[in-house]
């Protein structure tokens, strides 16, 4: 009879108490393991969103741009330096921008704008600008010849809703409009009659054309082939001014970027600055972009670039948000601490009332010559049973819905998709599959575990064999 | 040959406010094949006297010599060893380990004492023929009687060969005919391997069938017959 065989029968001597237990240890590593994936799911999807959308996963600065965002922090790059760059392996492209600040102009309105110089094709391809130009507008014209067609009146009374909304694609729309599969054939020609704009791309030999955010043309009236006049502060301190014709508008899913953003080509954008060559930075589009390759790449790279230019990351070109992200998580974190003082009570409560149990036999064990460290030995088997199927158990069962929400993730509709976009989020609920994560929380219940097979260790060592075999 | 020598010895508790003076000055010698039983009043210290020689508490004063060994020497962990090769225990009751079989609650101290295997069943189905339970050795404790659980103790504290048995009421729990069953098993043991039994008992049963009868009263030996045999 070895301690182990001891051990696993003594599990099943008291087959309720060990369940709960086990089911308590499995209860909070399931709920702890399912939370912090979509927690960290969360985190991963909306630093794809801002780095697909926007920063990159790398660009190429001046040294004092990141903290100094003004022009005469900007370069010139050379193309032998670019065409180094393009051909390393994991880099598809190089994509100049050339960013600063103006007074947009139209009619009698004015408003501070972020104008974008950029390569539209490159932009497209990297970022998917094209893509979001609107296709659909509920301006109030559209929405009175809507109200009256022949649609259902549900649908009538939800355009009247969403009047003033702009839709880049039908998804959206058919989901605001509460639009179904099986209406939408007889409605959606309707909307595409009354409601579609005609907006098109820049070009890259377009040097007056515009496009301009969803927000930002509602605030200034200005429509497409409208006439937008940039003044600004050139480089070095010159004067920048410039006509423009607003030939797209685009719907950029941040609101502080749609309510501001003005995209020209960077030719463009270095005329009206009086600064040819000039870029701000230049977006590095990889291939692979997780952690290792991304450092990886890096690091072949960074032996090109010289003083001052500098490779930045995407974790400092967002440096906000990582450390917004990170307060974020410690609420996260807090919860878990929360479910294993749970589950720290749990095992404690059934390591006392177990201990208080077997008084007697662990009193008759050792009088008859079992030495206490053998007992204590046999108790922690006991107790590391009970905790390593909870545990086992806990990460067998998460791992069928962290796997199928990674693959197939939950997605919001309605409000709530509203409410997600509008703050720059895809509206879905992905999971982050396992890693570091689930590693981490084990060890979390294993030292959880320890402290309590010390705990009755300790108890047993301080038996006194009389008391415990006194009634 | 003397297997227990007590001299002199006293054993206070301080447990309580009250200090109880459990054992109060008691000199005593067991030769090997005694069958002796210790009576007394309740509170009288026969349970206090046999975890003593036992080895399971230590005297406030005095001295206790088992099989040659001054217990008051003797480290806790060492005294745990000398309880497991020296002395058998049979309690009341809680003698058993309840997630074991018969054999394998006979069997424990062998593996304790990492016997090996075929040395072990042999012993174990020696002994469980002695106490007449061949046929019960897979039965864990809740399917026996109180009275084959007794039985099953004795043997389990007869394994390893030990110098003497201790028994504090082994009998207390049983009814009249397992009572007497045990008795006899104990005896036929007495006599034919001239094991040592010490008993602690109210029972008359019990007292009936011993050779030396000691009694206790407030701690003190007020009397220690022999009697001879017929
Ligand atoms: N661990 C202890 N702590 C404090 N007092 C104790 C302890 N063990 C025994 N006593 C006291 O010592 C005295 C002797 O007790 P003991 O158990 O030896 O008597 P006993 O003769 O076995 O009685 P019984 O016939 O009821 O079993 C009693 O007064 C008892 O209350
Ligand atoms: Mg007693």
């Amino acid at each position: 009879m070895t301690n182990f065989q001891l051990a696993w029968r003594n599990l099943w001597r008291n087959k309720r108490r060990t369940m709960i237990t086990s089911a308590s240890v499995f209860f909070a590593v399931f709920f702890a393991l399912l939370m912090r994936s979509f927690q960290l799911g969360a985190y991963d999807r909306l630093f794809q969103n801002v780095i697909e959308s926007y920063t990159g996963y790398m660009q190429l600065q001046e040294k004092d741009y990141l903290d100094d965002r003004i022009l005469d922090n900007g370069f010139f790059p050379d193309t032998s330096l670019v065409r180094k760059i393009e051909n390393d392996p994991n880099i598809t492209e190089v994509l100049p921008r050339l960013e600063s600040f103006a007074l947009a102009a139209a009619g009698s309105r004015t408003q501070g704008v972020i104008v974008m110089g950029i390569d539209p094709k490159g932009e497209d391809r990297a970022t998917g600008l094209g893509h979001r130009l609107v296709k659909y507008r509920l301006d109030d014209s559209a929405v009175n010849s809507l109200q009256h067609q022949d649609i259902p009146a549900r649908t009538r009374k939800l355009i009247k809703v969403f009047s003033g909304y702009s839709y880049s694609g039908t998804a959206r729309l058919m989901a605001d409009l509460g639009i179904d599969e099986k209406d939408s054939a007889m409605i959606l020609p309707a909307i595409r009659k009354f409601a579609s704009i005609r907006n098109s791309y820049l070009d890259s030999s377009d040097t007056s054309g515009i496009l301009i955010g969803n927000g930002l043309s509602e605030y200034l009236k200005a429509g497409l082939g409208d006439t937008i006049v940039l003044i600004g502060q050139g480089y070095h301190g010159a004067s920048a001014a410039g006509r423009y014709r607003v030939k797209g508008i685009v719907n950029l899913p941040a609101p502080d970027i749609d309510n501001r953003i003005v995209y020209l080509i960077v030719t463009a954008a270095q005329q009206l600055y009086d600064a040819p060559g000039l870029v701000t930075s230049a977006v590095i589009c990889l291939k692979r972009n997780d952690d290792n390759s991304l450092e990886k790449t890096r690091l072949r790279i960074g032996r090109f670039i010289k003083d001052p230019l500098v490779l930045v990351p995407w974790r400092k070109l967002n440096e906000l948000l990582v450390n917004q992200m990170e307060a974020d998580n410690k609420s996260g974190l807090i919860l878990i601490g929360i479910l294993y003082l749970v589950i720290a009570f749990g095992v404690f409560g059934t390591v006392l009332m177990m201990l208080a149990e077997r008084r007697r036999e662990f009193g008759m064990l050792i009088s008859i010559g079992m030495q206490k460290r053998k007992l204590a030995g046999m108790i922690s088997l006991e107790l590391l049973f009970v905790g390593i199927i909870g545990v086992a158990a806990g990460i067998a069962v998460s791992l069928p819905p962290v796997f199928y929400a990674h693959y197939h993730p939950i997605r919001f509709t309605g409000q709530m998709a509203r409410m997600y976009e509008d703050y720059g989020f895809d509206p879905v609920m992905p999971t982050l599959l396992p890693g570091g994560y689930y590693l981490w929380q084990t060890v979390v219940v294993l030292v959880i575990l320890i402290i309590a097979v010390g705990f009755s260790a300790r108890r047993i060592f301080r038996i006194n064999i009389i008391n415990s075999m006194r009634t | 040959m003397k297997v227990v020598e007590i001299n002199d010895v006293h054993k206070i508790y301080h447990d309580t406010e009250v200090e109880v003076r459990a054992i109060n000055g008691v000199t005593l010698s067991f030769e090997k094949g005694e069958f002796t039983v210790i009576v007394g009043p309740s509170g009288s210290g026969k349970t206090t006297l046999l975890n003593l020689i036992g080895g399971l508490d230590q005297p406030t004063n005095g001295e206790i010599l088992v099989a040659g060994h001054r217990l008051s020497e003797l480290r806790p962990s060492e005294l745990i060893d000398f309880r497991m090769e020296h002395v058998g225990f049979v309690f009341q009751s809680y003698n058993l380990i309840p997630v074991l079989t018969a054999s394998e609650n006979v069997g424990f101290i062998m593996s304790l004492q990492k016997w090996p295997k075929e040395k072990r069943i042999a012993r174990t189905n020696e002994l469980l023929g002695s106490v007449g339970l061949s046929d019960r050795g897979n039965s864990r404790p809740s399917q026996l009687s109180g009275g084959q659980q007794q039985r099953v103790a004795v043997a389990r504290a007869l394994a390893t060969r030990p110098e003497f048995i201790l028994a504090d009421e082994p009998t207390a729990n049983l009814d009249s005919k397992s009572a007497e069953a045990l008795l006899d098993i104990m005896e036929k043991l007495n006599r034919d391997e001239e094991m040592t039994f010490i008993f602690s008992t109210h029972d008359a049963k019990v007292m009936k069938r011993a050779r030396r009868i000691i009694t206790l009263e407030d701690g003190k030996v007020v009397s220690d017959e022999t009697r001879t045999e017929n």
